[in-house]
C-alpha cells in the first residue's frame, strides 16, 4: 500500500468542533456550571457619581429571609493584599483598584456592599434593604475640565486627574507645519462605548477546605493573569489556585481584566467555605463592565501640493473612568491613540501627546481594536479631508502615502515595526474587487438625481501576536509575550492539547486542533482541545490582542512536532526502520513507500502497555508528550482595507450601509471560514461604533445608557452583507505564518464609514469628525450647515 | 402547584409567583441552554416556544406558563443528531461564541413555521429581534436561507 | 435584575379579576411584555398580579355588522398583524404592527396590554386614535380620544379592565399610509405617523392623521386634518402637524429633531393615503 499523502487540514475550510454542543444547548457557560449549596451575591452599587460614604445600615437587610452574609470593604480589610495595576511608564499614577468602595465612591455603579444569599431573589430583596448615606463630593464628568487645575480629584494622592501623560516624536513637527503648502485638522471626537458581549460576566468561586485549594470559574479572558494575581493577593500557592474559564459568551476585551466581583467572590467562598456565584445582569454590565472608545482628538496634517504626508501633530485627551484596570492600565488605549496615529502611512515627521484624564465614570479598557478605531478614524479622515482639499482621489491620496512593498521593514514615527505586509495590495485589493471607478460613476449618478450616496475608505495596520519584546500595554510588568501548549498521546492514542489561552468564540478549539492535526499527522476528531484552565499549563495569559492564533498556535506547532518526533523515534523500532523514513498521516505511521504502518492507537499501547516491544535503552524518558512555549519576539503586521458606501435619506437622515467590503492581509490562513466569521463580526461592531453605540452619562455622571434598549448594538436589519478578500502576501516572520486578525474589522469600519457619511454630505460641506454619526447628530450638523449655506446665499444675492 | 410539559416531558412544580421561566428552565429543570442576556425582552438569547409561539423566557412568569407546552433548543436535536437547521447553522458557521444561538435557533423554528422568508431583508427583520455581539449575522442569514431552500426544494 | 415578591391570580372570570382588583396594590398582568420588564428593573411592586389571560372571551376579532372591528383585548399583536380581517378593513393597523417590538414579544404582547401601558410612542395607542376607536371597559366604553391622559397613563380607574377595542368602519375610498423612523428595527418609534384619506367626488372628505412618539400621549394633527379638506394641501398640513406637537427630546432623538421628523413623515403618509385612495401614483396635492 503505498502509503496517503498527508492531508492539508490547515487552510480546509473545517467545520467547527465546538459547534455541536453551543447547537445542543449543551455547553457549559458560567452560569450553567451549578454546584450544590451555591450561595449568591447581589451588589449594592453607588448611585452617586463622586460621594463620600458616610454610613452603611444593613442591620434590616441582614434579617431578611435567605440571607446569609453581608460584607463591606471593612469586612474585607486584612483578608487581601490590595492590588494595582503598576507600569514601568514615566507620568504615570497607579490608581487602586478596590474591591468594594472604601471611604468613597467614584462612579455610578460601582459596587459598595455586597449581600449574599440562598439566591438571587432573595439577594436582590436584601440589598433594597441595605441603606447607604452619602455626602456627594464634586464630580469629574468632563474629561477636559477634569484635567484642570481645580477640578475635583478622584485620587487625592495623585494630585491631579491626570494620570498619564505620554508623547511620541519624531523631527520638529511645529516647524514643518508652519511651512506645510497644505496644512488641515480638526478636533475629532469618539464617544464611549461599551463591549456588550451577549453573556454577561460572571463569577464562581468554591474552596476545597480539605485542600486549602480555591476554584474560579470566570468568565475571563485571562485566566492565566487572574490566577496569577490572585496568587499574590489571597496568599496560596499556585497549585491550589485555579482559574477556570468555561465557555464563554463573548468577550472582546471586556472581559480580558482583572475584576473587583471576582476577587470577592474568592474572598466571600473562602470565608464561607460555600460555592459562592455573582452573575452580573444587563444592568449591572452596562454600569460596570470596562468601556472604551472615549477620546478627543485634535489633530493636524501637512501636506505638499502633491498629497505627500510632510507631517502630523495631535493631542488626545482620553477619558478613562474612574480607575486604572489590571492589569492593562488605564494607558492601554489612550496610548495606542497616539502611537497608531500615522497608520499605514508615511509620515516623516510626527509628534503625538496624550493625557489620560481619569473621571468620575466606569473605568476603561481593551475593547476590540483598543484605540485603533479611534487612530485610524482621524487618521483616515484627515488623509480625506486633505485629499477634497487638493482635488485629489481618495485613492490616489492614499496610493502616494502608504508604505510600499520595498520599505519593509517600515519604522513608523512612533517607533512600531512594520513588517512585510500587503499594505497596497490590500488597498488595491479592496479598489478592484469594489469596482472603485464604477463606484463612483454610481455615485455621479445618484446625487444628479438628488440623493445622498457617499463611498468611504480606510486602511489601517495593526500589531497582532505580540511576542515578549513589546508589551500589550506600556510598561506592564505582566509577560505577555509566550504562549505554551502542552501535547499529550495517551494510552488509548487519542491526543489531548493542553493551553493557556481562552476562547470566547473565536474557534480556537478547531484552529488549534487543526494545526495539532497536521503537524501530527493525525485526524482532526482525534485531538481535543483544552484551554481557559490555569492549571492545564504552567503559564499562560489567555485570550486578547489577536495573540492565539499566532503564540497558542507557534507553540501548538512546536510542541506537536516535538511529540511527532518521540512518536518517530517509538515507531522506527517497532517498524524496524529509519526514522527518516517514517511519516504520519491521518492517524497513522508508516514507512514510506511500504504498506508496513502502525495506528497511533498501537503505537501507544506499545510504549505505554507493552513497553517490552522497545528496546531497553530507550525506555527511560520515552514518553508521547512535550510541552513547548513560544515566543514570537516581535509582533507581526496585519493590514487592511475598508470601502463603505452609504446612502442617507435626505429626509430622516437615516443611514444605509449599501455595500461593504473588506480585504485584509492575516497570513497563512488556517481556517477561511472562521477567519470570515471574524472579519464580520469585527465589522459589525465597527458599524455599531460607527453609527449606533455610546455610552452616555448625564452631566452628574448617571448613566443614561442603562439597558440594551437604550444601549443601541446592531441588529440583523443594520448589518449588511459583506465582501471579503483575504490577501496572502508573504508568509509573516514567525513559525505558523500567521497573522492576528481578531480584531480588525472594528478598526475599519467606523473610519470607513465616517469618511463615507462625510463624502455623501460634501455637497454641503459637512464633515463627520464625531462619532457615532446618529441621525440625531446628521440633524443637527445638516440644520447648521443648511442655515449657513442660506446665509452665504443671501450674503451673494 | 403548576404543570408544564417541556420537550414532551410534562412535570409539576410547586414555584413561587414571581419565578421567571429562564430560571424555572435553567435552575429548575436543570435546561441550561436557555440562555439570558438582558431579563428586559430585548436580546432574545432567552427565546423558547411556548405552546407553539417563540417567546422571551425572561419575560415570562412561570406561573402564566401553567398547563403549557414548552419546547426549548434542548429539543430540537441531540450533540449527536442535530436537526437541519442545527445543522445549516454549523456549516455555515452561523455561531462564534454561541451565546445568542438556542434563542437564534427558537426564533428560526418559528419564522420557518410563520413567514416565507422569500427574501434576505425577510429573514434579517425576522432575526432582528435576537442580538448576537459575534457573527455579525452574515452567516446566520446565510443558514437560515440555506434551510427555506432546502424545504422548498423538499415539497 | 429579579422581580420581587408577589402573590399571583390566574382569574377566570372579569368579575373574580375585578373583585381582586379591589386591593390598591393589585396590578393588572396581560402577555407581560411592558409589565415584566419593569418589575424585572424594579419600577414596580404589586403585592397581587392579576393575570387576565385564562378569562375566556377576550381574544376574538369580529364583525360588528357595520364594517367594523371588535377586537378583543387580549389579542396578541402577532395575530392583529396576520389577520385577514384586519388586512381588509384597516390595512393601516396590519402594516403599523409590523413595526411593533419583534416577533417573540408579538406573540405574546396583546392590544389591551399595549393601550394600557399608554407608551407615547407605542403604535397601538396611536393606531385607536387614528381609527376613532372606542374602548369598552368593565365599567364604560371610552373614545380612545378621551382615554390617553399622559405618558403611561390612562383614563382607567385601578379595578377597571379593558375588555375591548371597537374600530368603527372607515368611510369608502380611504387611502392610508403609516411611517415609521425608528433607531433600529423593532425599537419603539423615534416618532411615527399614521394618516387616512377619504375621497368623495375627487375631494378630500375627510382626513385624520395621528403622530407618535413626539408628544406625551398620540395625538391627533387636527389643525393639520383642517387644512386637506380645505385643500391647502399636503406640504402645508405637514407644517401644521409640526406645530401641533411638542416633543420631549431624549437620548435617542431631541426635541427638535422629532419636530423635524413629524414634518417629513406626515408628508410621507398623507401622500401614500391619498395615492392608494385615489388609486392612482400621480402627485398628491
Ligand atoms: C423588546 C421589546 C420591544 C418592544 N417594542 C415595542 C414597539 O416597538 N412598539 C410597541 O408598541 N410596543 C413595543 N413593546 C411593548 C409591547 O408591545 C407590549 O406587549 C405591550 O406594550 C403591552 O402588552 P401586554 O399584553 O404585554 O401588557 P402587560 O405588560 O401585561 O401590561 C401592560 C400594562 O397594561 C395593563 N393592562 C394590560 N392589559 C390590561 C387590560 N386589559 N385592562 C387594563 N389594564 C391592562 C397592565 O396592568 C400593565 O400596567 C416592546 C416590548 C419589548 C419587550
Ligand atoms: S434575556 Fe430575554 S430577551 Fe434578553
Ligand atoms: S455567537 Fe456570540 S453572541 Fe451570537
Amino acid at each position: 500500500m503505498e502509503a496517503e499523502a498527508r492531508p492539508k487540514i490547515i487552510g480546509a475550510r473545517v467545520q467547527r468542533v465546538e459547534d455541536p454542543r453551543l447547537l445542543a444547548g449543551r455547553g457549559a457557560f458560567i452560569d450553567d456550571v451549578n454546584l450544590p449549596g451555591t450561595l449568591h451575591v447581589a451588589f449594592c452599587r453607588s448611585d452617586h457619581a463622586h460621594a463620600r460614604i458616610v454610613d452603611i445600615d444593613s442591620a434590616e437587610a441582614s434579617r431578611m429571609p435567605g440571607v446569609t452574609a453581608i460584607f463591606t470593604a471593612a469586612d474585607i480589610e486584612g483578608k487581601m493584599h490590595p492590588i494595582r495595576a503598576t507600569s514601568r511608564m514615566a507620568d504615570y499614577f497607579a490608581t487602586e483598584l478596590p474591591v468594594l468602595a472604601r471611604d468613597k465612591v467614584r462612579y455610578v455603579g460601582e459596587s459598595v456592599v455586597a449581600v449574599v444569599a440562598a439566591n438571587r431573589y432573595l439577594a436582590e430583596d436584601a440589598a433594597e434593604r441595605v441603606a447607604i448615606t452619602y455626602e456627594p463630593l464634586g464630580h469629574a464628568i468632563d474629561p477636559v475640565a477634569a484635567a484642570e487645575a481645580g477640578s475635583p480629584l478622584l485620587h487625592e494622592e495623585a494630585g491631579t486627574n491626570v494620570i498619564v501623560t505620554r508623547t511620541f516624536a519624531r523631527g520638529d513637527v511645529d516647524e514643518v507645519l508652519a511651512s506645510a503648502p497644505v496644512r488641515i485638522g480638526d478636533t475629532f471626537r469618539m464617544h464611549r462605548k461599551t463591549p456588550a458581549a451577549m453573556e454577561n460576566r460572571g463569577y464562581l468561586a468554591e474552596y476545597d477546605q480539605g485542600r486549602r485549594a480555591l476554584t474560579l470559574h470566570s468568565t475571563t479572558q485571562i485566566p492565566g493573569i487572574v490566577r496569577d494575581a490572585l496568587v499574590e493577593m489571597l496568599d496560596l500557592p499556585g497549585n491550589r489556585l485555579r482559574v477556570v474559564a468555561p465557555d464563554v459568551g463573548g468577550g472582546f476585551g471586556g472581559k480580558g481584566a482583572l475584576y473587583p466581583e471576582e476577587i470577592l467572590v474568592c474572598i466571600i467562598a473562602r470565608q464561607l467555605g460555600r460555592p459562592v456565584k455573582w452573575l452580573s445582569d444587563r444592568l449591572e454590565d452596562l454600569m460596570t463592565t470596562n468601556q472604551a472608545f472615549d477620546e478627543i482628538v485634535e489633530a493636524e496634517l501637512a501636506c505638499d501640493e502633491e498629497g505627500r504626508i510632510l507631517g502630523l501633530r495631535a493631542e488626545v485627551i482620553g477619558d478613562v473612568g474612574a480607575y486604572s484596570i489590571y492589569p492593562w492600565t488605564a494607558a492601554i488605549e489612550p496610548v495606542q491613540v497616539v502611537s497608531f496615529l500615522p497608520g499605514p502611512y508615511r509620515v516623516p515627521v510626527y509628534r503625538g501627546r496624550v493625557r489620560a484624564v481619569a473621571t468620575s465614570k466606569t473605568p476603561t479598557g481593551a475593547y476590540r481594536g483598543v484605540g485603533r478605531p479611534i487612530s485610524t478614524f482621524v487618521m483616515e479622515r484627515l488623509i480625506d479631508m486633505a485629499a477634497a482639499k487638493l482635488s485629489l482621489d481618495p485613492l490616489e491620496m492614499r496610493r502616494r502615502n502608504m508604505v510600499r512593498a520595498e520599505e519593509f521593514p517600515y519604522k513608523s514615527a512612533s517607533g512600531i515595526v512594520w513588517d512585510r505586509a500587503g499594505f497596497m495590495e490590500c488597498l488595491d485589493g479592496v479598489a478592484t474587487a469594489a469596482d472603485y471607478k464604477a463606484l463612483r460613476q454610481i455615485q455621479t449618478e445618484a446625487r444628479a438625481a438628488g440623493r445622498w450616496v457617499g463611498i468611504g475608505l480606510a486602511s489601517y495596520a495593526e500589531l497582532t501576536g505580540l511576542g515578549s519584546r513589546i508589551a500589550v500595554a506600556p510598561g506592564m510588568p505582566v509577560n505577555t509575550g509566550t504562549e505554551s501548549a502542552r501535547i499529550r498521546v495517551d494510552s488509548t492514542g487519542a491526543v489531548t492539547a493542553y493551553f493557556g489561552i481562552a476562547s470566547q468564540g473565536q474557534g480556537l478549539e478547531t484552529t488549534l486542533a487543526q494545526v495539532i492535526a497536521e503537524e501530527l499527522g493525525v485526524r482532526l476528531e482525534d485531538v481535543e482541545v483544552i484551554q481557559g484552565d490555569s492549571a492545564v499549563v504552567a503559564h499562560g495569559t489567555g485570550t486578547y490582542a489577536s495573540r492565539s492564533a499566532v503564540l497558542a498556535g507557534g507553540a501548538a506547532i512546536l510542541s506537536a512536532r516535538a511529540v511527532r518526533e518521540k512518536v518517530l523515534e517509538a515507531a522506527s523500532h517497532l517498524l524496524e526502520a529509519d526514522v527518516g523514513d517514517i511519516d504520519t498521516g491521518n492517524g497513522r505511521i508508516f514507512v514510506k513507500g511500504t504498506d508496513r504502518a502502525l495506528s497511533f492507537r498501537e503505537l501507544a499501547r506499545a510504549v505505554y502497555s507493552e513497553i517490552g516491544r522497545l528496546p531497553r535503552e530507550v525506555r527511560e524518558g520515552m514518553d508521547l508528550e512535550a510541552t513547548r512555549m513560544y515566543d514570537p519576539y516581535f509582533g507581526t503586521t496585519t493590514p487592511a482595507s475598508h470601502l463603505a458606501m452609504v446612502e442617507i435619506d435626505p429626509e430622516t437622515y437615516g443611514v444605509t450601509i449599501t455595500r461593504y467590503v473588506v480585504a485584509e492581509d492575516c497570513g497563512r490562513i488556517i481556517n477561511p471560514l472562521i477567519a470570515d466569521g471574524q472579519v464580520q463580526g469585527g465589522v459589525a461592531q465597527g458599524i455599531g461604533a460607527a453609527l449606533m453605540e455610546e455610552v452616555v452619562h448625564d452631566d452628574a455622571g448617571q448613566i443614561l445608557t442603562a439597558s440594551l434598549m437604550d444601549y443601541v448594538v446592531p441588529t440583523a436589519m443594520e448589518i449588511p452583507a459583506m465582501e471579503i478578500i483575504h490577501l496572502e502576501t508573504e508568509r509573516p516572520d514567525n513559525i505558523g505564518g500567521f497573522r492576528g486578525m481578531g480584531e480588525g474589522g472594528t478598526i475599519g469600519a467606523p473610519a470607513a464609514l465616517a469618511n463615507a457619511i462625510s463624502d455623501a454630505l460634501a455637497p454641503l460641506g459637512i464633515m463627520i469628525n464625531e462619532l457615532p454619526a446618529t441621525p440625531e447628530r446628521l440633524f443637527r450638523l445638516i440644520e447648521a450647515a443648511t442655515t449657513r449655506n442660506e446665509r452665504r446665499a443671501t450674503r451673494v444675492g | 402547584m403548576i404543570r408544564v410539559t417541556v420537550n414532551g416531558v410534562t412535570s409539576e412544580h410547586a414555584v413561587e409567583p414571581r419565578l421567571l421561566l429562564t430560571d424555572f428552565l435553567r435552575h429548575h429543570l436543570g435546561l441550561t441552554g436557555t440562555h439570558v442576556g438582558c431579563e428586559q425582552g430585548v436580546c432574545g438569547a432567552c427565546t423558547v416556544i411556548l405552546n407553539g409561539d417563540s417567546v422571551r423566557a425572561c419575560l415570562c412568569l412561570v406561573v402564566q406558563a401553567d398547563g403549557g407546552e414548552i419546547e426549548t433548543v434542548e429539543g430540537l436535536g441531540t450533540v449527536d443528531n442535530l436537526n437541519p437547521l442545527q445543522k445549516a447553522f454549523q456549516e455555515h458557521h452561523a455561531l462564534q461564541c454561541g451565546f445568542c444561538t438556542p434563542g437564534m435557533l427558537m426564533t428560526g423554528v418559528d419564522l420557518l413555521r410563520k413567514y416565507p422568508l422569500a427574501t434576505d431583508a425577510e429573514i434579517r427583520e425576522g432575526l432582528s429581534g435576537n442580538l448576537c455581539r459575534c457573527t455579525g449575522y452574515v452567516h446566520v442569514v446565510q443558514a437560515i436561507r440555506s434551510v427555506v431552500q432546502a424545504e422548498k426544494n423538499g415539497s | 435584575m429579579k422581580p420581587p415578591a408577589f402573590e399571583y391570580l390566574a382569574a377566570t372570570s372579569l368579575a373574580q379579576a375585578v373583585a381582586a382588583l379591589a386591593n390598591d396594590e393589585a396590578k393588572i398582568i396581560a402577555g407581560g411584555q411592558s409589565l415584566v420588564p419593569m418589575l424585572n428593573f424594579r419600577l414596580l411592586a404589586p403585592s397581587l398580579l392579576v393575570d387576565i389571560t385564562r378569562i375566556p372571551g377576550l381574544d376574538a376579532i369580529e364583525e360588528d355588522g357595520g364594517g367594523g372591528l371588535r377586537i378583543g383585548a387580549l389579542t396578541r399583536h402577532h395575530t392583529l398583524e396576520t389577520s385577514a380581517m384586519v388586512q381588509a378593513r384597516f390595512p393601516v393597523l396590519s402594516a403599523a404592527m409590523k413595526h411593533v417590538a419583534h416577533l417573540a414579544v408579538r406573540n405574546r404582547g396583546t392590544i389591551g396590554g399595549s393601550l394600557c401601558h399608554a407608551d407615547p410612542a407605542a403604535e397601538l395607542p396611536g393606531l385607536a386614535l387614528l381609527l376613532n376607536a372606542q374602548l369598552k371597559t368593565t365599567q364604560r366604553t371610552v373614545a380612545a380620544a378621551d382615554f390617553f391622559e399622559g405618558a403611561l397613563s390612562t383614563a382607567l380607574a385601578g379595578d377597571e379592565i379593558l375588555t375591548e377595542i371597537q374600530l368603527p368602519a372607515l368611510p369608502p375610498r380611504t387611502g392610508w399610509g403609516f411611517e415609521e423612523f425608528a433607531r433600529r428595527s423593532g425599537d419603539f418609534a423615534l416618532t411615527a405617523v399614521g394618516a387616512t384619506v377619504s375621497l368623495s367626488d375627487g375631494e378630500v372628505a375627510e382626513a385624520r392623521i395621528v403622530v407618535i412618539g413626539a408628544d406625551d400621549t398620540p395625538l391627533r394633527a387636527s389643525a393639520a386634518e383642517v387644512l386637506l379638506t380645505d385643500r391647502s394641501g399636503i406640504a402645508a398640513a405637514a407644517i401644521a402637524a409640526q406645530g401641533q406637537v411638542s416633543p420631549n427630546g431624549d437620548l435617542h432623538g431631541s426635541a427638535d429633531y422629532r419636530r423635524h421628523l413629524v414634518g417629513v413623515l406626515t408628508r410621507r403618509a398623507l401622500t401614500a393615503a391619498w395615492r392608494r385612495a385615489s388609486g392612482t401614483g400621480g402627485e398628491a396635492p
